[in-house]
């Protein structure tokens, strides 16, 4: 009987990630965390391709590094920044409620997590921003 | 059969935690590398010359490929744990799992190749 009650670890197909219908916070965080995922991921291997430009010689590198400083690939950057406050900050809070530590608070540290990615994405835009002259 | 469910209960909660410690992990190594190759440089990019004498202090080197190392562990764990929800076959997800390792292994091999090809090209 005890069996019976043991928590089924929950599958959710990728498509069930946008059925946001009743659901709660936690929910759409698990979808920000997943979608945030897929494209960190993505970016992660953009990354590795751009960087083997430097194998290529001074040249071809630093004509990247001036396109990289152009507005529309700083906004770029923004969004990754955004992307990695969100998946990190609430990684944190999942790891902490993970290992038994803030269990009561989750909800607060969900929105305080909400919160200091708002802020830091505000703080980010703006240091990057200012160096475009 | 409940033996074997047990299995691989211990197992995904094994790739749980794992992914909990390399995420904290990657907090401090990404925090490090966003501090040294952007807040730090003049401009927020370092220059193919700033790269080459950057990569060239050992320990810098050694960080970089441990953030690599951390960082593909951790982003090809997430896949996995992506694709095995989509409820495979035991075969079929160690399939997926021996294939992303291969992938993590050739992706580290690149890196360690990249960065030992920057420092020998050289200024």
């Amino acid at each position: 009987m005890a069996s019976d009650v043991q928590p089924k670890p929950v599958k959710r197909k990728p498509m069930e990630w946008f059925n946001l219908k009743g659901k709660r916070a936690g929910f759409w965080a698990y979808v920000v965390m997943r979608l945030s995922a897929v494209g960190l991921v993505l970016y992660l291997f953009l990354h590795l391709v751009i960087l083997s430009q430097l194998a290529m010689g001074a040249s071809q590198w630093d004509n990247f590094v001036a396109m990289a400083k152009s507005p529309a690939f700083l906004l770029l950057d923004v969004i990754l920044i955004i992307g990695i406050l969100a998946h990190g900050l609430n990684g944190i809070r999942l790891s902490l409620i993970g290992f038994g530590i803030g269990v009561p608070s989750h909800k607060l540290m969900l929105w305080l997590a909400v919160i200091l990615t708002v802020v830091f994405s505000i703080v980010s835009a703006l240091a990057i921003f200012s160096e475009v002259k | 059969m409940v033996e074997k469910q047990l299995t691989r209960e211990r197992a995904s909660s094994w790739s749980w935690i794992l992914q909990a410690f390399t995420g904290v992990m990657l907090v401090v190594l990404l925090g490090l590398h966003m501090v040294v190759q952007h807040f730090v440089v003049e401009g927020g990019l370092r220059n193919y010359e700033q790269v080459v004498q950057y990569l060239s202090n050992p320990f810098v080197f050694l960080l970089e490929i441990a953030f690599l190392i951390v960082v593909t562990w951790h982003a090809l764990l997430g896949v996995r744990a992506i694709i095995l929800d989509l409820g495979l076959k035991p075969a079929t997800e160690r399939k997926v799992t021996a294939f992303l390792s291969i992938v993590g292994v050739v992706i580290v091999a690149y890196g360690v190749w990249l960065s030992a090809t920057i420092v020998s090209q050289g200024a």
